[in-house]
């Protein structure tokens, strides 16, 4: 799925720089430490510009931003409420 | 290994005169100093570190420098004064705007914060929080910003991670450039520099590398926050900074280590940092402080990253070369 695929690119150029090969779809970003505060901001900044949605402060949760899956998830979600 | 709510009760007397030794051997034996110079923020950290100078070497080997700019809290240098008052201690006021306007830390801010918020000015004032919920519910930790204008209206918005950095990279400005001022006064006058951080802020990484982390001394790096409140009350440190809430005081609306940083109470923080720190078991943290496991975990959660966005605070800078330590 291209989203993945993109998300992915996004993570590895950003926070994983070359320790890409444990990332899986379901990695959790929280519990292995790939997102902290500042990493959560540029995810969030990442997606609203690159998707054109507009992250909620209660949105802000691991169901939708703790791994891969969940994000690409989320976005098809939102996506699906834009139309 | 047992875990109570009295688990980080300290013996005061003890560990204050073990505090001063430790200080009375470093400034003489091993700094060859003659005295302790401390900033004096009016906040209970520095507070304690001053009394505890003053007992180890005497308040003429003491001095405090206050270092307000001009979004501090003007409460914060009465109290210091107050408090260097009670203990003898000399003091000079060196305020520190004039610096940091020459870095253009005001300006290089306000135009990142007037891009969030374009009605923001020169009668307007901020804060950066985090979220507040860490028990309730499973969530990330992000950095607000709230504005307040001069009628105290207060708008808030989530910061995007450029904009926190620029923000943080210039309000650590204030830090350092206090601790240029700590190092001109003790070096011109063969003293060292005490440091003010608790164990607490060491481990969960809340302190500026090369600000108030720079240092010559750390006296109090071994106690989490409540037992510096301990040492406070024994050692008779000023009422009013004793029930002041704690605060870093470097953003010109006030906000809280709580609200800042570190989401939870102190007397709820230093127990599950010690229960984290010693690998407690759930059932034993969770019984014992009234909490579902769940919630536990979260704050645990919370810790370990913290603790590992800050690793790097706590070390010397790596290097290829081997380190060659002595004596």
């Amino acid at each position: 799925m291209k989203i993945i695929k993109t998300i992915r690119k996004f993570l590895i150029e950003n926070f994983l720089f070359e320790e890409d090969e444990n990332l899986k779809n379901d990695t959790s970003f929280l519990e292995n430490g790939i997102l902290d505060s500042t990493g959560v901001l540029e995810l969030i900044a990442f997606l609203e510009e690159t998707y054109g949605i507009e992250v909620e402060d209660e949105e802000v949760i691991p169901e939708n931003l703790n791994s891969i899956a969940n994000v690409a998830q989320y976005i098809l979600k939102k996506q699906g409420s834009l139309k | 290994m047992t875990f109570s709510k009295s688990m980080l009760e300290i013996d005061a007397s003890l560990e204050a005169s073990r505090i001063s030794d430790f200080i009375r051997e470093m400034t003489f034996k091993n700094f060859k100093r003659k005295g302790a110079v401390i900033g004096l923020s009016g906040g209970i950290d520095s507070a304690v570190i001053a009394e505890l100078c003053v007992h180890a070497l005497g308040n003429k080997r003491v001095h405090g420098l206050i270092l307000p700019e001009k979004e501090s809290n003007p409460i914060s240098a009465e109290y210091a004064k107050k408090q260097a008052k009670k203990m003898g201690v000399e003091t000079s006021t060196i305020d520190i705007t004039e610096n940091l306007e020459s870095l253009k830390v005001y300006q290089r801010r306000n135009e990142v914060i007037k891009r969030i918020f374009p009605e923001y000015n020169d009668s307007c004032v901020f804060h950066i929080t985090l979220p507040q919920n860490l028990l309730e519910t499973d969530r990330f930790n992000y950095h607000s910003i709230t504005i307040e204008d001069k009628k105290g209206e207060r708008q808030k918005k989530r910061l995007s991670g450029g904009d926190w950095l620029e923000i943080s990279a210039c309000q650590n400005i204030k830090q350092r450039s206090r601790m240029i001022q700590l190092h001109y006064y003790a070096e011109k006058n063969n003293y060292l520099v005490a440091g003010t951080t608790n164990k607490t802020e060491v481990v969960q990484g809340f302190y500026v590398k090369f600000g108030d982390g720079a240092t010559d001394i750390e006296p109090i790096a071994h106690l989490y926050k409540t037992q510096v409140y301990q040492l406070a009350r024994h050692l008779g440190v000023i009422n009013e900074i004793i029930e002041r809430p704690p605060s870093p005081d470097t953003y010109s609306l006030p906000v809280t280590d709580k609200e800042f940083y570190f989401c939870l109470d102190y007397e709820f923080l230093d127990l599950l940092l010690y229960a984290y720190e010693n690998n407690m078991p759930l059932d034993t943290i969770s019984k014992t402080l009234a909490l579902k496991e769940q919630q536990v975990e979260r704050v645990f959660r919370d810790f370990k990253g913290k603790e590992r966005a800050t690793w790097h605070l706590r070390q010397m800078p790596p290097s290829l070369a081997p380190l060659a330590i002595s004596n």
